[in-house]
C-alpha cells in the first residue's frame, strides 16, 4: 500500500423486507485516491454511499475512518467525520435559490445571534461556485434554472464544508461534456489536496479516465477490487455481470409472423410523426436518452394519452383506446417504469395482484371464481419462474426480482398480442434479471410482439431484434440490430448516422 | 445468546406484536364486556340488555358498513350522517303527503343514493379530495333538511311504518335483521366478488389499479353511491324507530360511523378497513355506551372515554406494529 488508509468499511450489510441487499461489503480507500465504484444497477452502490452518508442505518459492519472506529448515525455524523457527498438524486428545493440549496443542512454564516449574514453566505457561494469554475444565478430559485446548472447546484453542495473524502454518485449524468471536464478538473485539485473521492458511475470509459483503483459491485457483495490501469472496458463489464456479455442474452429469434402493430404518423403533444410496425414474435426496441418521448409514447399506445395526428393499426385494424382498461381489452399490454408505484399493491396478495388485469374473465357474475383465479394464476407464475412458497403472501415480502416477475405475470395472463416493457429490469438483482430476459424471448416466441423501453445499453443491444431510435420526440431511425455496440447505439441516440 | 436463539427470540417478538396487532382490539372488546359484566353482574350481561345493546347499534352498523366501502379505497365521507336525517325528513314529509309507505322508503333510498353519487362525481370525476367535498355536501345536505323541515320535527307518520325500526320477528328485532342481512351482502361484496377485490386494488395502490385496467373513476364513484345507499337505509330505519322525522337526527352517524371504521382498521388486517373490524368498531361503541349508562356515568364523560379509546386502540396497534 503506497497510501494511507483513510477509510475502511468492513463487513457492511443491510437487508430490506425479502431482499438483502448489501452481503457484507469490504472497502478500502487511500489518502489522495481517486475511487470508482462501479456495478449494475441494484448492485447496492447507492446503500452503500446512503449508508456512509448516514442517510440509511446498516444492519451489521463496522466503518473506521483514520483507523478509528466511527459510528455515522445521522448525515451530521458524517459531516463531522469530514465525508462530503453529491447524492444520485438532486435534493434541491426548487424554490430556494443557489446559495441557500448549497448551504441547506450546514450552518448558515451568522452576524449576531440567530441572525443569518447573506452577505457572508453570498461570498462563500461565489467562492464555490468560482473554485468549480462555473457561472450560475445564485439569486432566483433553482426552478429557473437549467437542469445543467441545477446539477452543478447539486455539486457545489459537496463543498459547502471542507471535507476529507468526497463521495460522487453518479455526478455527471446531467452534464454536458463542458461542465465534465470543469468537474474533473476540480477532482485532480482535490486529489492532490491529498482529499479522497469516491467516484460512482455507469459511464466506464470516465471511471477508467479518472479513477486509481476501481472497485466493482455485484449483487450486493463486492466482486473485485484493483487499480484501474490494468483494467478495460470489457473485463469491467464482466466483472459487473458475472458473465460474459455475449451468453448473457437469450438466442435472438430466427423468425417473425405477421404484423401486430403499427404506427403511422402518430403525434401528441410528446411524439411527432412515428412510422414504425411490429411484428409477432419481434422484440423492437425503443432507444434514445432520457427525454427522448420513450415512455410517452408507450403511454400513448396504452391510452393514456389521445392522438393529435397519425394513426394506429393493431391486427389490422384501426387501433383508437381511450384508456389503459380499453387497451388491456383488446390485447395491449404495459411493464411500467416505476413498479412499486405503477406496477404492483404491496399491501395485497400474489393471487390478488397477478389477477388484477383479468378479474372479468376469472369471475361468475360478478363473484370470483376461485378454483379457476387460483389454477391460472399459478400458471402465469411458474411461466415466468416466481419464487414463492405461498401466493397468499403479500406482494411486499418479495424481492425486487420476484415483485417484477408478479407484474410480468399479470401482464401475461391473457395472452398479449403486444406487450410493452418500460425498462422491465429496473431495481431488479443480476440473477432474476436474466431469468427475465429469458421470459421476455419466451414471450415473443409464443406469438406476442414485444415493445421494449430500456436505459441500460446492454439490455436494449441484448434483447432488440431492430431499434427504433427517438431523439426529442421525433424518430431518427430505425436499425437492424446486427451487432450493435454501444457506440454505434449512443452515436444513433444523438441522432448521429454512422 | 447464540444467533439461531437471538433469531428465535426476534421471531418471537415478531409474532407477539403481530398477535397484538390482528386480535388487540377484539381482546380489548372483551376485557370491556367482562369489566362491566364485573361491575354490574345483575344488569349488564342479562339477554334483556345484550339484545339492547345490539338493537341501539344496529342503524350505525347499517352506516359504518358503506363507509366501510369508501374507506377501503382510502377515500372517506363525512356526509353519510347529513345524508341520514335528510332521506329521514324527505321519508316523513312524502308520507305525510299521503304517499304510501313503501313507495317513500323507495324514493328515499334513491335520494340517499343520489346524495353518493353526488359525492362520488366531485371525488372521482372532479378531483376535489374526499375530505373537502364531502365536508361541503354534509353542510350542504344538513341545511337542506333544516329548510324542508322548518326545522321543526316531523311526527304524525303512519302505523305501518313503525315496523322497520321497532318491529321484531319474534325474539329479534327487525332492524338487526336488516343489519345481518347488510353485514353478509357488504361481506359478501368486499370479499368474494370482482368490485370487491378492485376497491382492495384502489386502496393499496391507485395507480397501479388503473394501469391494470381497472376503471378507477367508476369504482370510486360506485362507493360512495353505495355509502350514500346504506346511510339512507340507516336514516330510514332510524325514523322508524324514533317514530319521528328530525332533521339533525343522523347527525351523530357522521362521527360514530368514521369512528367505528377507524377502530375496525387496527382489528384483523393490517391498517386495512375491513368489515368485521367496522362490526367490532361499532360493537365497542355500543357496549362502552350501554355499560357507561347503566353506571350512570354522563354522555359527556362517555364521549370523552369514545376519543380515548381510539386513540389507544390506534396508538397501540402502530406500537405493535413498529416492534414487528
Amino acid at each position: 500500500m503506497t497510501s494511507l488508509e483513510v477509510l475502511k468499511i468492513n463487513g457492511l450489510e443491510k437487508s430490506y423486507p425479502g431482499v438483502k441487499v448489501l452481503k457484507g461489503i469490504d472497502l478500502c480507500l487511500g489518502r489522495g485516491e481517486v475511487h470508482g465504484l462501479v456495478g449494475e444497477n441494484g448492485a447496492g452502490k447507492s446503500t452503500l454511499i446512503k449508508i456512509v452518508a448516514g442517510v440509511l442505518g446498516a444492519d451489521s459492519g463496522r466503518i473506521f475512518i483514520d483507523g478509528n472506529e466511527v459510528q455515522i448515525k445521522s448525515s451530521k455524523d458524517a459531516a463531522s467525520a469530514g465525508l462530503c457527498f453529491i447524492h444520485q438524486e438532486l435534493n434541491l428545493i426548487s424554490y430556494f435559490n443557489a446559495m441557500e440549496n448549497i448551504f441547506l443542512g450546514h450552518e448558515y454564516p451568522k452576524k449576531i445571534g440567530p441572525f443569518v449574514d447573506w452577505k457572508d453566505l453570498r461570498k462563500k457561494t461565489v467562492k464555490i461556485l468560482t473554485q468549480l469554475d462555473v457561472d450560475i444565478p445564485i439569486d432566483i430559485p433553482v426552478a429557473y434554472l437549467t437542469a445543467v446548472e441545477r446539477a452543478m447546484v447539486a455539486i457545489a453542495r459537496a463543498f459547502a464544508v471542507e471535507g476529507n473524502i468526497y463521495f460522487m454518485d453518479e455526478p455527471a449524468t446531467a452534464l454536458t461534456d463542458l461542465e465534465k471536464n470543469k468537474l474533473f478538473k476540480v477532482i485532480g485539485t482535490l486529489k492532490n489536496q491529498g482529499k479522497t473521492i469516491v467516484y460512482v458511475s455507469h459511464n466506464l470509459d470516465d471511471v477508467l479516465n479518472i479513477t486509481d483503483k476501481i472497485t466493482v459491485m455485484r449483487d450486493g457483495m463486492v466482486v473485485e477490487s484493483r487499480d484501474s490501469s490494468g483494467m478495460d472496458k470489457d473485463s469491467l463489464i464482466s466483472a459487473m455481470i458475472g458473465r460474459n456479455l455475449k451468453s448473457a442474452f437469450p438466442e435472438k429469434a430466427g423468425k417473425a409472423g405477421d404484423v401486430v402493430f403499427k404506427a403511422e404518423h402518430l403525434s401528441n403533444k410528446n411524439v411527432h410523426d412515428l412510422c414504425f410496425e411490429v411484428k409477432a414474435g419481434e422484440i423492437l426496441g425503443i432507444g434514445g436518452l432520457v427525454g427522448a418521448g420513450r415512455t410517452e409514447l408507450l403511454e400513448s399506445i396504452f391510452g393514456m394519452e389521445s392522438l393529435s395526428d397519425g394513426e394506429m393499426m393493431l391486427n389490422g385494424e384501426k387501433f383508437t383506446p381511450k384508456s389503459p382498461s380499453e387497451a388491456i381489452s383488446k390485447g395491449v399490454v404495459l411493464v411500467p417504469e416505476e413498479r412499486r408505484k405503477q406496477g404492483i399493491v404491496l399491501s395485497r396478495s400474489i393471487y390478488e395482484n397477478i389477477s388484477m388485469m383479468s378479474l372479468r374473465q376469472l369471475s361468475k357474475a360478478g363473484f370470483l371464481a376461485h378454483r379457476k383465479l387460483k389454477e391460472q394464476v399459478e400458471t402465469a407464475g411458474s411461466k415466468v419462474k416466481l419464487k414463492t412458497s405461498d401466493y397468499t403472501n403479500h406482494v411486499g415480502t418479495l424481492s425486487g426480482g420476484n415483485q417484477q416477475k408478479v407484474v410480468f405475470a399479470k401482464t401475461v395472463m391473457n395472452r398479449p398480442g403486444l406487450l410493452m416493457l418500460d425498462e422491465p429490469s429496473k431495481g431488479v438483482d443480476v440473477g432474476a434479471r436474466f431469468e427475465i430476459y429469458t421470459i421476455i424471448r419466451e414471450l415473443a416466441e409464443q406469438g406476442a410482439a414485444v415493445l421494449l423501453v430500456s436505459s441500460d445499453f446492454n439490455e436494449m443491444l441484448g434483447l432488440a431484434d431492430r431499434i427504433v431510435f427517438l431523439k426529442e420526440g421525433r424518430q431518427v431511425f430505425v436499425k437492424e440490430n446486427d451487432n450493435m455496440d454501444q457506440e454505434r447505439y449512443l452515436n444513433y441516440c444523438y441522432g448521429r448516422d454512422i | 445468546m447464540t444467533d439461531s436463539r437471538i433469531i428465535e427470540s426476534m421471531k418471537e417478538k415478531r409474532n407477539t406484536g403481530k398477535f397484538i396487532r390482528t386480535w388487540g382490539t377484539l381482546m380489548g372488546f372483551i376485557l370491556l364486556f367482562v369489566i362491566f359484566t364485573i361491575i354490574r353482574p345483575d344488569v349488564f350481561p342479562s339477554g334483556r340488555n345484550i339484545r339492547n345493546i345490539i338493537e341501539q347499534v344496529a342503524t350505525l352498523a347499517i352506516v359504518a358498513s358503506g363507509v366501510t366501502v369508501v374507506m377501503v379505497t382510502g377515500d372517506f365521507d363525512l356526509s353519510v350522517g347529513a345524508i341520514a336525517s335528510l332521506v329521514g325528513i324527505v321519508c316523513a314529509m312524502l308520507m305525510e303527503a299521503g304517499i304510501n309507505t313503501p313507495v317513500s322508503i323507495f324514493i328515499a333510498l334513491l335520494l340517499g343514493t343520489a346524495a353518493g353519487f353526488i359525492n362520488g362525481v366531485l371525488v372521482a370525476y372532479g378531483g376535489l379530495s374526499a375530505f373537502v367535498s364531502t365536508l361541503a355536501t354534509m353542510t350542504a345536505f344538513g341545511g337542506l333538511s333544516l329548510l324542508l323541515s322548518r326545522g321543526t320535527t316531523i311526527f304524525g307518520l303512519p302505523e305501518n311504518f313503525r315496523f322497520l325500526g321497532q318491529g321484531s320477528l319474534g325474539f329479534i328485532p327487525f332492524s338487526v335483521i336488516l343489519m345481518v342481512i347488510v353485514l353478509v351482502v357488504v361481506y359478501l361484496m368486499l370479499e368474494q366478488t370482482t368490485y370487491g377485490r378492485r376497491l382492495y386494488a384502489i386502496g393499496g395502490n391507485e395507480e397501479a389499479s388503473f394501469l391494470s385496467g381497472i376503471n378507477t373513476k367508476k369504482v370510486r364513484l360506485a362507493a360512495f353511491c353505495l355509502s350514500g345507499f346504506f346511510a339512507a337505509v340507516g336514516g330510514v330505519v332510524l325514523t322508524s324507530r324514533l317514530y319521528s322525522a328530525h332533521p339533525q337526527a343522523g347527525s351523530p352517524f357522521m362521527l360514530n360511523a368514521a369512528a367505528a371504521v377507524f377502530l375496525g382498521m387496527t382489528a384483523f388486517r393490517d391498517g386495512e378497513a375491513n368489515l368485521w373490524g367496522t362490526l367490532l368498531g361499532v360493537l365497542i361503541m355500543g357496549v362502552m355506551g350501554n355499560g357507561l349508562n347503566i353506571l350512570g356515568i354522563n354522555t359527556y364523560v362517555q364521549s370523552i372515554l369514545t376519543g380515548v379509546i381510539i386513540i389507544m386502540a390506534v396508538l397501540l396497534s402502530s406500537l405493535a406494529k413498529k416492534k414487528a
